[in-house]
């Protein structure tokens, strides 16, 4: 797995102390705890609303509202849930201020969005991001939650704030549909390097 | 003994199979399941294309650095939370680190040279520092019991009226300011009478004194 997915117990035991320092004013805590994040919500997020800019606001966004609640952070959820909570929050605003409606592009995609398979895993990531294009933000959110940084069920429902019913029906209506534009999906394969 | 899963509870876990943040029993079930349908099995392995897919290695470089800049230039143009919260949480760990308390635990005991000496008035606190700030306080500096439980000390400055504005983690002495000044700095006068009414309470261990009460009132 990539440093992407989910971290073990000593990372959160880390975040958790970087998170108190913050909750102290700590600077160079909160400096530590921006880097480890930056990457991941930096691609999330560049990936949900193609534009950078907007990626880097709602990060900032995020890590200004860390800055000054840290210290209401009882650790009753992982650091990484209670920070993606803030993110998909203000990433949630900033999608519906700035990006493509998913509805316009479904009016353009076909039912199916090629039958090639793909030559390597650059292209299937390029169709793959097509074919999430298509798909209404809170599925895609949770796709991306679960495929791309490796969270559980139970964490995105709390980083969502909804049941965990709902998580799976979201990602039962999004797999559904990937599946439809991107039948090569379930094709078997041996590897996707780029 | 629980009926096996049947392929609609199976199809909705196998996510979370693809992604390795199933435990435990519920895994054995849907691997169990997985193990004799063809379908969930063509399913999970969409599943895990897809995992592959878009965890893998970014083309792009994201450089934290000129975005991290204009966070800290934001931070520093907006006036400082409050850190009361956290303060007082962090007061349950605090209680180990050797330095300050032995230094208190020195500063002490000077002041009890002193007294011993009957240069100290009975009025002034039993202690001195042996670095004192130029610039007239705004924050008290105080220090608790060690083993004060954290519940007790936000009681101990909730009666004296005290908020906590400074303590840096790993540290047992704590800034108070008086809790009714707000933003502005606190006075002399009504730090000095912050410092009587936490002196009355046994379980503060040391207080340091101000600038000032060190030499008499002109
Ligand atoms: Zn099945």
């Amino acid at each position: 797995m990539t440093e992407a997915t989910y971290r073990g117990t000593a990372t959160v035991a880390r975040e958790m102390e970087l998170i108190r320092r913050v909750a102290a004013g700590d600077r160079r805590a909160f400096e530590e705890l921006y880097h480890l994040y930056h990457r991941r919500m930096a691609r999330f997020l560049t990936r949900l609303t193609h534009r950078y800019d907007v990626a880097e606001e709602v990060i900032n966004d995020t890590f200004w509202v860390v800055w000054r609640k840290a210290g209401d952070f009882r650790g009753e959820s992982a650091p990484s849930t209670w920070i993606l909570g803030i993110a998909y929050r203000k990433a949630r605003s900033a999608f519906r201020a700035n990006a493509r409606r998913p509805e316009e592009n479904l009016e353009v995609l076909p039912d199916v969005l090629t039958h090639e398979t793909p030559a390597t895993g650059a292209e299937l990531r390029d169709w793959l991001g097509q074919a999430l294009d298509a798909l209404p933000v809170e599925q895609r959110m949770a796709v991306q939650l679960c495929y791309e940084l490796g969270h559980s069920c139970e964490e995105i429902a709390a980083i969502m704030n909804c049941p965990v019913n709902t998580v799976k029906t979201r990602l039962f209506h999004a797999r559904a549909k990937l599946q439809r534009l991107l039948p090569q999906l379930a094709e078997p394969r041996t590897g996707t390097a780029p | 003994m629980r009926a096996p899963l049947g392929h609609e509870e199976s199809w909705l876990q196998l996510p979370w199979l693809a992604n390795g943040r199933l435990s435990g029993e519920l895994r054995a079930e849907v691997e169990a399941h997985v193990h004799g349908c063809s379908d969930c099995a063509l399913e999970l392995e969409a599943q895990r294309t897809l995992c592959r897919t878009l965890q893998s290695p970014d083309t792009v470089t994201y450089a934290p650095a000129p975005s991290l800049r204009k966070l800290l230039q934001r931070l520093d143009a907006e006036p400082a939370p409050r850190r009361e919260t956290l303060r007082r949480r962090e007061v349950r760990r605090a209680w180990r680190p050797p330095g300050l308390a032995w230094a208190a635990t020195f500063v002490l005991t000077v002041g009890l040279g002193l007294l011993v000496a009957g240069t100290y008035h009975w009025s002034q606190p039993l202690y001195v520092t042996a670095t004192r700030p130029a610039a007239a306080p705004t924050v008290l500096h105080v220090a608790f019991e060690r083993s004060l439980p954290v519940g007790e000390v936000g009681e101990v400055l909730q009666r004296a009226g005290a908020r906590v504005v400074e303590g840096e983690g790993g540290s047992d002495v704590f800034g108070v300011v008086p809790a009714d000044t707000g933003a502005a700095p606190a006075g002399r006068a009504q730090l000095r009478a912050l410092a009587a009414r936490l002196r009355r309470d046994p379980r503060v261990r040391w207080i340091e004194p101000l600038a000032s009460d060190a030499q008499p009132e002109p």
